[in-house]
């Protein structure tokens, strides 16, 4: 039997003026999971972020995090419940140091965190090599760094689901596979992670199962294995009959 | 030594030993000021220092939250005039004054929650607040400026229209009033109280997350803080303090007037932080100490032209040191010559 789901969607409807930006989405991530959401652009993964994460509230359906209903939850309720999000522009505070960034999510307490996520961040703090003690504004940081710290500074808040945004856009090819192999460590510590991701080379290294989204909806869901043998999804996103 | 912590750390300037030597000695120096001082030049001190609380309060609000008050004088008046009506009504009532303080104050806290639980719970854009707080601070302006006549009073004090409130009582506490050099320590240690107090907020946890809000508002919400419920704590904090300056104006000068409130008056805090530097603290206390020596001496000296000498600072600072000067000058400053001062009478 599969984990019980962590993070979960019923028919989440959002439309913009005229615009549809998603419809009837039926999101289910198993606890413990790293999954991939792809689709072309405009197919309203990030719009499913935001909804998720509560920049946006959606027209109609619900969204449930460890079967708790956070539809109404206003954001930063949603990620003192165990979200985390990085956007898809980075967004670390570029005018404050690495040590001001990493210092600015909402932790519990001392005793009321977990060692777990202590670790994880501790974890990935060392593997990115992000230096606390500089002066300098992180602006000053090569764009691979920047990626890296918006994640640490994330995972320093402790979540229980990671939500990444394209992680790895600008990225060199060593760049992107020393991230990935950073977030499948995470993933294996038990971390779910859920990543909107364009490049399918990553997404053949991190992810166990892949959704793609298109015009909104749900277009086909499966191994990665499945997803690039299915012949729709090659034609509208692959780009291959 | 948390609490020790929370005042050297790293949000404003100075961390070093010589540094902490350098404020102790000037502390001291205001201490024993009247030692040489005439109780004249301690009542012009008085002065100089008493806009600071205001000044800290609109830096902690817009050095490092990033929320323009273009309004601080509102508070100002608002503590201002409260004090006048109560400790005035109150008068041969030894603890009126002191009621008259706590009054102000908590007015300033009352209508600043108010005012800014409408802005940031409504979630106004960032360029809109220094609007509508100008637009507060002028509407209290015009409405105190139309309270000539005998009918303008509360019990029996008048509130004057333009001429303002006069013959405020100096603050008391019980039989023990304070004019001259009791005033002048009085304002000395409410100033330290307040920069101190200010410093430890922006090292505390908060603090840190002043600086987020500042840099991005919906990632810092994104990290877990209910941003309107921080931005209206310091909203509130900074209308408090404005408050706390607009108190001792009046106890330094026994009166107040609606121009007072006014849109020169409402730009001057702008510009005392502007110049220092309105990412630190210290900068700014430097900066308000200094121009408002520099206004106070030259419009004593019949100069006509203070506004307009400070004015264009204001341009020359935005041109060549947009940081402010005092930080600029603080982010140059050569640490290891510093260093090695501190060293040198050891190493002999």
């Amino acid at each position: 039997m599969g984990m019980p789901s962590i993070v979960s969607t019923t028919a989440l409807d959002k439309r913009f003026g005229g615009i549809v930006a998603t419809q009837h989405v039926d999101l289910d991530i198993p606890e413990g999971e790293l999954r991939c959401i792809i689709g072309p652009n405009g197919a309203g993964k990030s719009t499913l972020f935001a909804l998720l994460c509560g920049i946006h509230a959606p027209d109609s359906g619900h969204i449930f995090l460890k079967d708790r209903d956070i539809t109404a939850l206003p954001s930063f309720r949603r990620v003192r419940l165990g979200l985390g999000l990085t956007f898809q522009t980075n967004r670390a505070f570029h005018d404050l140091t690495v040590r001001q960034n990493l210092e600015a999510p909402f932790r519990l307490p001392r005793g009321g965190r977990s060692s777990t996520s202590e670790e994880r961040y501790q974890y990935a703090l060392s593997t990115f090599g992000l230096d606390t003690t500089s002066d300098v504004p992180a602006r000053e940081l090569p764009h691979h760094r920047l990626q890296w710290l918006e994640i640490a500074m994330v995972l320093a808040g402790g979540p229980e689901v990671l939500l990444l945004d394209e992680p790895t856009a600008g990225l060199s090819p060593e760049e992107t596979l020393q991230t990935a192999r950073v977030l499948r460590h995470l993933n294996d510590d038990g971390l779910t992670i859920i990543v909107v991701e364009h490049d399918i080379a990553f997404v053949r290294e991190v992810a166990e199962r892949v959704t793609v989204l298109h015009q909104g909806a749900i277009f086909a869901e499966g191994t990665v294995a499945d997803i690039t043998a299915h012949d729709d999804v090659r034609r509208i996103y692959l780009g291959q009959a | 030594m948390k609490y020790l912590a929370l005042l050297t750390g790293p949000e404003d300037i100075g961390q070093s030993r010589l540094f902490w030597i350098v404020f102790v000695l000037l502390v001291l120096n205001f201490v024993l000021g009247p030692l040489w001082m005439s109780e004249f030049e301690a009542s012009n001190v008085s002065y100089y220092l008493l806009n600071l609380p205001m000044a800290l309060g609109l830096c902690l609000l817009w050095g490092y939250c990033g929320v323009l008050s273009f309004g601080q004088v509102a508070y100002f008046g608002i503590a201002g005039y409260l004090y006048g009506i109560i400790a005035g009504n109150m008068r041969g009532d030894p603890w009126g004054p002191l009621l008259g303080e706590v009054g102000g104050l908590a007015a300033c806290a009352v209508v600043s929650a108010i005012f800014g639980y409408f802005m940031f719970y409504a979630r106004v854009q960032r360029w809109i607040v220094p609007i509508l707080t100008l637009v507060l601070a002028l509407l209290l302006e015009t409405f105190l400026g139309q309270t000539a006549g005998y009918q303008w009073r509360v019990g029996s004090v008048q509130l004057g229209g333009y001429n303002g409130m006069t013959g405020i009582p100096w603050f008391q506490l019980g039989d023990f009033t304070f004019f001259g050099y009791s005033f002048y320590y009085y304002v000395v240690l409410l100033v330290l109280v307040s920069y101190l107090g200010c410093r430890a907020l922006v090292n505390s946890h908060h603090g840190k997350v002043m600086l987020a809000m500042r840099e991005d508002p919906l990632r810092t919400e994104l990290l877990g803080y209910d941003i309107r419920a921080r931005q209206l704590a310091v909203f509130v904090i900074a209308g408090v303090l404005a408050g706390l300056s607009g108190l001792l104006y009046v106890q330094w000068g026994n009166y107040i007037t609606p121009s007072q409130l006014g849109l020169v008056q409402a730009a001057l805090p702008v510009i005392w932080v502007a110049v220092g530097g309105r990412s630190k603290l210290l900068a700014v206390a430097i900066s308000a100490y200094a121009l408002n020596w520099i206004t106070y001496s030259l419009s004593s000296a019949g100069n006509q032209y203070a506004l307009v000498i400070i004015g264009g600072l204001l341009v020359v600072v935005m041109l060549f040191f947009p940081d402010g000067i005092v930080v600029t000058l603080a982010r140059n400053m050569n640490r290891q010559a510093l260093t090695r001062l501190l060293r040198r009478p050891g190493r002999s």
